[in-house]
């Protein structure tokens, strides 16, 4: 059984927020401590209702199905009063050679690194998954660390370590957040012309401010004298 | 919101691009001014598909991939296929 983080009694709310980096800490359902009692009241209703239904036919996608449903409603809902950064331009380039002779990388905030190559957060060497979650107040303060990735890097020598996003199935498979599988093959394939020779990843949970006035600028840069044509980006 | 500043940055900096966005984040892209965007109904966590779905996985690459050939200011597509194939359905 789950201690309660303190000695106030458990309500719907701390229910909930528990969720969000807490006691029940679950990056999949952090979005609870976002809804209102009635919101989390139909979510679960909602959730033990299509647990019945699975129950008697076995068919689990629905409760896959409700658990996107809901991370859509939270994450879309009430976007005026969260501290979303919004534009009025944007900033567009053309690709100016054909997909299948352009040279493309991939960047994506899915915090993997290489094995030996470990950005060490905070100068934290074998920093774990667990406390990557306890200081992810931290990491939004800082600014982010480009890890390259060799295209051709085993995936048993990828490692994964983002206090922000649920991790489980990119430890089963690094593709669903890190497609270098799907980027080889498509070179192989000739629809791009080449897979630039490094991946990039970061940390997406990060200082907004130094990312978009300091650091991305730089790595720009990098793409750029890497003669890379065009970016696919990955975010989590 | 990260993919989206990078995506700005690199799309100012003369560097074309597209990011993969799933539903629930579908706002980002519209808010904040992003060139290119494919949107999956994926849950998150696993933007590009289900864990060892390569099939599927490798759908979301490249039509986010065609994306980039787009002249347009801005392009957001959804990716009109679910979550996963029925190969890699469980009770399939």
């Amino acid at each position: 059984m789950t201690t309660p983080e303190n000695e106030s009694p458990l309500t719907l709310k701390s229910f909930a927020d528990s969720f969000f980096y807490g006691s029940r800490s679950n990056l999949d359902f952090k979005f609870l401590a976002d809804l209102s009692d009635t919101e989390a009241a139909d979510f679960f209703e909602g959730l033990l209702g299509e647990l019945s239904r699975t129950i008697n036919d076995g068919d689990a996608s629905r409760l896959v199905d409700h658990a996107r449903s809901w991370q859509r409603h939270a994450y879309n809902a009430h976007l005026d009063s969260k501290a979303a950064f919004a534009y009025d331009d944007v900033p567009f380039s053309i690709l100016a050679k054909p997909l299948a002779e352009a040279r493309v990388a991939l960047v994506t905030s899915s915090g993997h690194f290489v094995a030996g190559d470990d950005p060490e957060p905070f100068g934290i060497e074998h920093m774990t998954q667990t406390e990557a979650e306890a200081r992810i107040g931290e990491f939004l303060r800082a600014e982010p660390t480009l890890s390259r990735i060799p295209v051709d890097t085993p995936a048993d020598q990828l490692r994964v370590r983002h206090g922000g996003y649920p991790i489980d199935a990119t430890l089963i498979d690094p593709n669903v957040t890190l497609p270098l599988r799907a980027m080889r093959e498509l070179q192989h394939d000739g629809v791009i012309g080449e897979l630039a020779a490094d991946a990039y990843s970061f940390v997406g949970a990060t200082s907004q401010l130094k990312l978009r006035e300091r650091v991305a600028p730089l790595w720009a840069d990098e793409l750029r004298a890497a003669q890379v044509d065009a970016v696919l980006l990955v975010p989590v | 919101m990260s993919v989206g500043h990078v995506q700005r940055v690199l799309e100012a900096a003369g560097i074309p691009t597209v990011g993969i966005y799933i539903a629930a984040f579908a706002h980002v892209p519209v808010r904040m001014g992003v060139s290119r965007a494919l949107i999956t109904d994926h849950p998150m966590g696993r933007p590009l598909g289900a864990p060892d779905d390569a099939v599927r996985q490798r759908d979301v690459v490249e039509a986010a991939l065609e994306l980039l050939t787009s002249t347009a200011r801005q392009t957001i597509v959804s990716f009109p296929h679910p979550y996963r194939t029925a190969a890699a359905h469980p009770s399939a």
